[in-house]
């Protein structure tokens, strides 16, 4: 078997065009998944009854399942769920008209979100609960100490680990194929189908992959000398 | 000024405040002395609500507070007239030195930030930082965070700052700045209620001294009295050990 190097380097090109599809997923499940994993990292940290319970059940059924397991049921079953429902209830919702980038967003944010829950609760743990104490005693309510003292002390630690979920999530976003979602990964497998080359056409998304995920942590990299200055000095 | 009454506080089934009465007057720095684990770290706490006490009352020039019963308002208005220095200093690891000084004023009080800025330079100068305002707490010694601790607690103009253990975490040659700027503030009339194991310090810059054992108050007086002639047998005893300590240096 000949190495078609030319096929490669089209596929790459072609690949290319998957990379704002790749993107947007991964940053849109952050952008959902920061707030929502934050927040119930409060919420399970203050220990809240009933909330902090679901919040654990919630990450602990996340965490604890395969992806592409619950991208399955989710992806197959809930469809049918919703279409049976909205049909009982008399909606006018074609639920299978929703576009399959929907499906995926939905999936890779609630897998994000607690994931980051995990990862803002150990960093709020890293926190002093003197500097909140101390933000008490010269008049910040807790949610000015939160805003002002705690957060940022947080996401500073929290920052390495945010690097690697992110680029975590830039592979995972990979599985979107299985929703029929043309991302890079996709449009390499099926270019590989159609010309049977397949090593050409993972290693140029392999490449594309490591490309992604070293720009992403080069983008942390310089974000995290930023906030860390006051642990230089 | 300040007057506790009747000072309750349970950890569990262990009581550690046994009905604390206390009275401060406008001026007054007063020393609380007591062996370890007798409950002044928990009292400090008690008063500026970091703990809450589960009776008592806290009479704040003239208005009575429940501590039991009282809300975020009472909480809030006794934190703002009470300051707080922490045994560890407690600085925002995330602020300048100006900016731990600054941050009640600007984000709690909604004061202009120039405002703000002016106060806290001023205050820095004033513990001797002058040229430290921009110093992260990471860069600073031991000596110098509690200077800013205590600056910070100076900047919202409080009635009275309660100090606990304030040079306990210091290396013995770094107490005797800070001891020296909580004296200055003791010569300019600022109010204090000092919890320290510096007998010294007790002795020349305190005008009341109150010694506690087991969560309660058990001897209360003037600093000659109280070290020439301590009333209760439970107070010589503690005296004692340091009376004989010099002997020890190594
Ligand atoms: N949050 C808490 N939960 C349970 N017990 C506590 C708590 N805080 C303090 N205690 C207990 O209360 C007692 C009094 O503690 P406190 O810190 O007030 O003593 P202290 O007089 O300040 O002692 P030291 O001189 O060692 O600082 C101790 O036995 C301590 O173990
Ligand atoms: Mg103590």
């Amino acid at each position: 078997m000949d190495f078609d190097f030319k096929f490669m380097i089209d596929t790459f090109f072609m690949a290319l065009k998957g990379i704002p599809t790749t993107l947007m997923l991964t940053v849109t499940a952050m952008l959902i998944a920061l707030p929502a994993g934050f927040f119930m990292a409060v919420v399970r940290r203050s220990k809240t009854p009933a909330a902090s319970q679901l919040i654990a059940v919630y990450v602990s059924y996340m965490r604890g399942t395969p992806l592409i397991l619950q991208i399955f049921l989710l992806y197959n079953l809930l469809p049918t769920v919703l279409n049976v429902l909205f049909q009982a209830l008399h909606i006018p919702i074609n639920i299978f008209n929703v576009s399959n980038s929907i499906y995926a967003i939905v999936i890779f944010s609630l897998c994000e979100t607690a994931i980051l829950e995990e990862v803002f609760r150990s960093a709020l743990g890293t926190v002093d609960k003197g500097q909140l104490e101390a933000a008490s005693t010269v008049g910040l309510s807790p949610f000015q100490g939160y805003i002002h003292i705690v957060i940022p002390q947080a996401l500073v630690s929290a920052l390495p680990v945010l690097c690697n979920t992110t680029t975590d999530l830039i592979k995972m976003t990979s599985l979107a194929f299985n929703m029929s979602v043309l991302d890079m990964t996709a449009i390499a497998k099926i270019q590989a189908a159609m010309q049977l080359s397949y090593i050409e056409a993972y290693l140029s998304i392999f490449f594309l992959y490591l490309i992604l995920v070293l720009v992403i942590e080069r983008i942390f990299g310089l974000v995290e000398r930023r906030l860390r200055i006051y642990q230089k000095g | 000024m300040l007057e506790l009454k009747g000072i309750h506080k349970n950890f569990g089934k262990h009581e550690i405040l046994k009905g604390i009465n206390i009275t401060v007057e406008k001026g007054d720095v007063v020393a609380i002395l007591g062996p370890s684990g007798s409950g002044k770290t928990t009292l400090l706490r008690c008063v500026n609500f970091l703990e809450r006490a589960d009776h008592g009352v806290i009479n704040l020039e003239g208005v009575e507070t429940n501590c039991k019963t009282a809300g975020k308002k009472d909480i809030l208005r006794i934190r703002k007239k009470v300051s707080f220095v922490f045994q560890n200093y407690n600085l925002f690891k995330n602020k300048t030195a100006l900016e731990n000084v600054t941050t009640g004023l600007i984000v709690a009080q909604k004061l202009p930030r120039e405002q703000a800025n002016a106060v806290g330079k001023e205050l820095l100068n004033k513990v001797g930082l002058s040229d430290k305002y921009n110093s992260y707490p990471c860069k600073l010694s031991g000596g110098q965070q509690q200077r800013v601790g205590i600056a910070r607690a100076m900047a919202t103009n409080p009635d009275i700052i309660l100090f606990d253990e304030p040079t306990s975490a210091l290396d013995p040659e770094l107490v005797g700045e800070v001891l020296d700027v909580i004296k200055k503030l003791a010569k300019e009339g600022v109010t204090m209620m000092v919890v320290t194991h510096e007998m010294g310090f007790a002795r020349d810059v305190a005008n009341k001294i109150i010694f506690m054992d087991s969560g309660s108050v058990i001897e209360t007086g003037a600093p000659r009295e109280f070290f020439r002639a301590p009333k209760e047998a439970r107070t010589r005893q503690f005296l004692k050990r340091f009376i004989d300590e010099p002997e020890y240096i190594i």
